[in-house]
């Protein structure tokens, strides 16, 4: 009957009692995994731009002011939390940190900028070890990435043209 | 006098929201979470009140007529009702007076939902006139029952279990009695007979159109129906100990208020919405029922 | 064996017709045909070989052949059978006879293959716009190869408006959408109303159609595809994922090692709880019933937690990359995951008991939503929908992948053809995940997670794979290609083909059961679009007047 099965139902939430958490009167503790903020470690980034690469969203940008500088920034607005970059990086420079409380007004509060000086290799992309053909850097030797509107240039002689450059597949190596 | 009647207005205006406040606690506490503070309906209130009114809909004078009309009706009928006294306009009306008053509440909705005029409030109001065909009267029967048992329409005569009041055992009175019972969701506008203002069907329904003072209006009114109602089952048909001295019989009167919107709580809490068609159909099974009370009643059962 | 037999006979029926043909493995048949005999093959194959329609796809492949191509799968349940009827088209006139007539569930496949590569299905009995918005100016078609990704159309025409179709005689016209408090998702149903009851409906979506496949074939890379084709779905993400991995690994002949497998297979039956209860509480939601709606919701949350735990989030599991996937299931975590399975368990069956006796609930969804076996053929529904007319189809058993051949499982079905049906589907369909969750637990055996790529993978090879998602057959279709990306990747979502069914299910049904019926099919209908924003008008119009309605309100008061 009806009425017995809405008893029934009835039982059944009042022995669950009340369950809502108190958040955010209390913090809520994330597990040990979880894919929060990517954060960028200065000191152990080697400039290889293989996190740029891989970005599903194209949130890092890289442009080389010199041949010495190298400037790496995590835009972090259309950032999906996947983890790839950290998973690529050759050094362990990138960890999914645990925080999850990112809204702001103010961009500034997100992004990460890197400024990197460039010893040794500026062009072959050699001290980048892609775990498997499917990482490889694909674009190899100066980057420019347009800092200025955020975006990624996919050819890299744009420089030399001078154009804003729009279109992308024709990958050109030095 | 007046000054009783207006006594009972202040008061349901006061505790209106708190017990819907209960209501929504209640509810939580079925569903495992915490739900709102138990004053919720007041700052809810408020904030209504101190929004932009915004006129929309096709006809903004009606629209605002209809808010005014629906918190005035159900005031009015606040005057009427007994609350742990006797009733205290007693002879400004009669029961009459309160069918007519409560059925006005109810085109009240109409109005609104009319003057709105957008696809979806029409539909609303359209369910909402076929249910008060079907609703009203069961309640006017239930009147017409004490009043027959009695032989009187005054109010304090006819609102105090009359409807028990007769030589032998009384079939008709407890037949109202269940009889209410089951339809008494419907007359406050919960579920499983909120089919007017079904949310996820109708969008609202006929408010649709209102937000601001004027939604405030509508929702007080809502509120307030919740406690009249209530108290006029209490005094018809669970009226024992409204004699006692005054702290006493109005505080029991309170009491059974508040049991009786507990009981509300955890019917709506634990059913689904019912379809027009289906409730129309209960609602006649239950008209066919009340009309045997009352021929039971004429004959002095 | 089976599909070696398949192929002989078409031959022989059709002769020169069948250019060639490849079957790069048991489960698995590409068969390329002239273009005029695609209808004559396709009707063959849906009609007198009985298979079950999955989806049609244009491709521009000018660029390396010249020409455009036309590819419709279909799928053998029974003989585990996944088969494609490809076609290549000249490229200065892509026009192909449409299927539609003789395969209805093909209707909206081939007009978005017409929307957005061009390609023109000749005798479709109902060509208008689906997938683009309604300012987008003709002949340019955005999956062309000629078309950049991020190209906005100067040309776009803000003022043209969709043509709606005139209602049926005696019909006003109730708007269901684009904002409902019933849909999280925009989706117009523009219904048919006579008094109460529906007579049809005419559908407008695709408003979130977000670009995702042109993106795959110009900016993405192999193993950054998975990361967005979870974010297909806001519900059923790891589907996807996992789809696409696996269409590349067909075409590639990569296989996952075992482990992977087996982790693959848990998170996906992860996912169909938390989808199959979430469910059930939005069923029950829409037909008011709040309380049932947060208790199966609460049941709910220890899943998402230990997901969370297991992947590093409570839905984007991120999980698959070509050949293997990202995360593994420690020790501590495979207890605590039987903890949680046995307390969901035991909760989720005092909850069923409790519903399946409860009438209050029974009285809103018997009898209605009703999709009987013709429909589910003719219109190619799929998943729950299916299996609750009595249609006994589930990818995990019928195409398998991942470890589900080496569990046992079953695949439930009811005969109601209702609503009511479907949600005695989905709550068994709990139970038997939990099943298949602990069979894997047990028989999980230490290994990599990833396979070895040596090489870069191989260009132009084509590859299929079904996945059974919570709402359906979720198929995905890769052609691989240059550049670390795909050449053309169709994902044809479950909601996709079982919202062709809806305006059937609400026919002559009370307008109160018009969003149950919706809710139903569980509509996802992100998944459906995949699309780009754009500013769309949304075209809503009101038609009711206020005589009609009291001249209506009049005539029902009197039957009453």
């Amino acid at each position: 009957m009806s009425v017995l099965s809405k008893l029934k139902e009835t039982l059944i939430c009042l022995k669950a009692g009340r369950v809502t958490l108190p958040y955010p009167a209390q913090a809520q503790p994330v597990p040990e995994k979880f894919r929060g903020r990517p954060i960028f470690d200065a000191a152990k980034c080697i400039g290889c731009g293989g996190c740029a690469n891989n970005c599903p969203a194209r949130e890092i940008l890289v442009f080389d002011v010199c041949q010495e500088i190298r400037i790496l920034k995590y835009l972090g607005r259309r950032c999906t939390y996947c983890g790839r970059c950290a998973d690529v990086c050759p050094e362990k420079a990138i960890t999914m940190s645990h925080e999850f409380e990112n809204a702001t007004d103010k961009i500034g509060d997100i992004q990460q900028r890197l400024e990197l000086f460039m010893s040794t290799c500026q062009r072959c992309g050699r001290c980048f070890k892609e775990p498997s053909p499917l990482e490889q850097l694909k674009l190899k030797g100066y980057r420019f990435d347009d800092l200025q509107n955020e975006r990624w240039i996919f050819r890299s002689k744009a420089y030399l043209t001078g154009e804003a450059a729009v279109d992308d597949i024709k990958i050109e190596l030095d | 006098m007046i000054l009783g009647g207006l006594a009972n207005v202040a008061i349901v205006l006061l505790v209106a929201p708190f017990f819907q406040g209960v209501l929504r606690k209640v509810t939580a506490l079925i569903q495992s979470r915490q739900g709102p503070p138990i004053w919720q309906a007041y700052f809810d209130l408020l904030k209504l009140l101190g929004k932009e009114d915004i006129e929309s809909g096709e006809t903004p004078f009606m629209q605002r007529f209809a808010a005014y009309l629906s918190l005035a009706t159900v005031l009015t009928v606040a005057c009427l009702v007994p609350m742990g006294f006797a009733a205290p306009m007693n002879g400004a009306g009669d029961v009459i007076l309160l069918i007519y008053l409560l059925t006005l509440c109810g085109i009240c909705t109409l109005l609104a939902g009319l003057a709105a005029g957008s696809t979806y409030s029409l539909v609303g109001i359209s369910r909402e006139m076929m249910i008060m065909i079907a609703l009203e009267p069961l309640f006017a029967i239930a009147i017409v029952v004490g009043a027959v048992h009695t032989q009187s329409f005054r109010l304090d005569t006819v609102l105090n279990g009359s409807v028990y009041t007769t030589g032998g055992f009384p079939w008709s009175g407890l037949i109202m009695l269940a009889v209410m019972l089951l339809s008494f969701q419907a007359f406050v506008q919960r579920v499983p007979f909120d089919i007017s203002e079904a949310e996820t069907e109708l969008m609202e329904g006929p408010l649709m159109e209102y937000s601001g003072p004027k939604l405030a209006l509508f929702k007080y009114a809502q509120m307030a129906k919740l406690v009249i109602y209530s108290g006029l089952f209490v005094t018809l048909f669970v009226p024992w100990g409204a004699d006692l001295m005054f702290p006493l019989g109005w505080l029991l009167f309170w009491a059974k208020v508040f049991a009786l919107v507990l009981l509300v709580t955890l019917v709506a809490a634990t059913h689904a919405r019912y379809r027009i068609d289906q409730a129309i159909r209960y609602f006649a099974s239950l008209l066919a029922v009340a009309l045997v009370a009352l021929v039971l009643a004429s004959y002095g059962f | 064996m089976f599909a070696r037999e398949k192929l002989n006979q078409l031959k022989e029926r059709f002769g020169t017709a069948i250019q060639r043909a490849d079957q790069p493995s048991d489960d698995r048949l590409f068969v390329f045909v002239e273009p005029s005999a695609v209808k004559a093959i396709c009707k063959h194959v849906f009609r007198d070989l009985d298979a079950r329609y999955v989806v049609s796809i244009g491709s521009d492949d000018r660029p390396f052949s010249g020409k455009f191509m036309v590819a419709h799968n279909f799928a053998f349940d029974r003989e585990h059978l996944l088969c494609s009827v490809l076609t290549y088209l000249p490229a200065d006139n892509p026009k192909v006879d449409s299927i539609s007539d003789v395969v209805p569930a093909a209707n909206w496949a081939e007009r978005e293959m017409r929307d957005l590569v061009g390609i023109e299905p000749v005798g479709h009995p109902y060509l208008k716009r689906l997938v683009l918005p309604d300012g987008w100016p003709e002949g340019m078609h955005p999956l062309r190869k000629d078309v950049p990704w991020n190209h906005v159309p100067e040309e776009f025409n803000d003022e043209r408006e969709f043509k709606f179709d005139d209602p049926p005689a005696g019909c006003t016209v109730v708007p269901f959408g684009p904002f409902h408090p019933t849909l999280d998702e925009p989706a117009h149903f523009r219904l048919y109303i006579e008094g109460e009851m529906v007579r049809g409906c005419e559908y407008r979506g695709f408003m979130v159609h977000r670009g995702i496949e042109k993106l795959a074939e110009s900016v993405l890379t192999y193993n950054e595809i998975p990361m967005m084709a979870e974010r297909i779905c806001g519900i059923c993400g790891c589907v996807h994922n996992v789809a696409y991995a696996q269409a590349v690994e067909s075409a590639v002949a990569i296989r996952p090692p075992p482990r992977a497998e087996y982790i693959r297979t848990i998170m996906l039956e992860i996912e169909r709880l938390q989808s199959h209860l979430l469910w059930v509480g939005l069923a029950c939601h829409i037909v008011g019933f709040d309380t049932l709606f947060m208790q199966s919701w609460r049941i709910r949350e220890p899943i998402m937690w230990i997901a969370e735990k297991i992947s590093g989030n409570r839905k984007t599991y991120a999980l698959c990359l070509i050949g293997g996937v990202r995360w593994d299931i420690t020790p501590e975590l495979k207890a605590e995951l039987r903890q949680v399975l046995d307390k969901l368990e035991t909760e989720w069956r005092a909850v069923v008991a409790a519903v399946s006796k409860d009438r209050n609930i029974q009285k809103r969804t018997r009898g209605v939503g009703v999709a009987d076996r013709n429909l589910v053929k003719n219109a190619g529904l799929i998943g729950p929908v299916a299996r609750a007319s009595g249609v006994d189809i589930d990818c995990r058993r019928d195409h398998p992948y991942a470890a589900y051949r080496r569990v046992d499982f079953n695949v439930i079905t009811e005969n109601g053809c209702d609503v009511w049906s479907r949600v005695l589907v989905r709550a068994k369909e709990v139970f038997e995940s939990i099943q298949i969750i602990r069979q894997c637990l047990e028989k999980m055996q230490d290994g990599p997670l990833q396979s070895p790529i040596k090489d870069e993978l191989p260009v132009g090879r084509i590859g299929l794979s079904s996945v059974e998602a919570p709402r359906g057959e979720c198929h995905h279709f890769v052609i691989t290609g240059e550049n670390n990306r795909p050449r053309r990747w169709r994902v044809r979502a479950p909601t996709y083909q079982n919202l062709q069914g809806v305006p059937m299910m609400i026919k002559d049904q009370q307008l109160a059961d018009m969003t149950i019926s919706l809710g139903s099919i569980d509509p996802c209908f992100s998944c459906t679009d995949r699309l780009e924003t754009i500013d769309l008008k949304s075209g809503v119009t009101k038609v009711w007047s206020q005589e009609e309605l009291v001249k209506l309100v009049r005539a029902r008061a009197k039957k009453t």
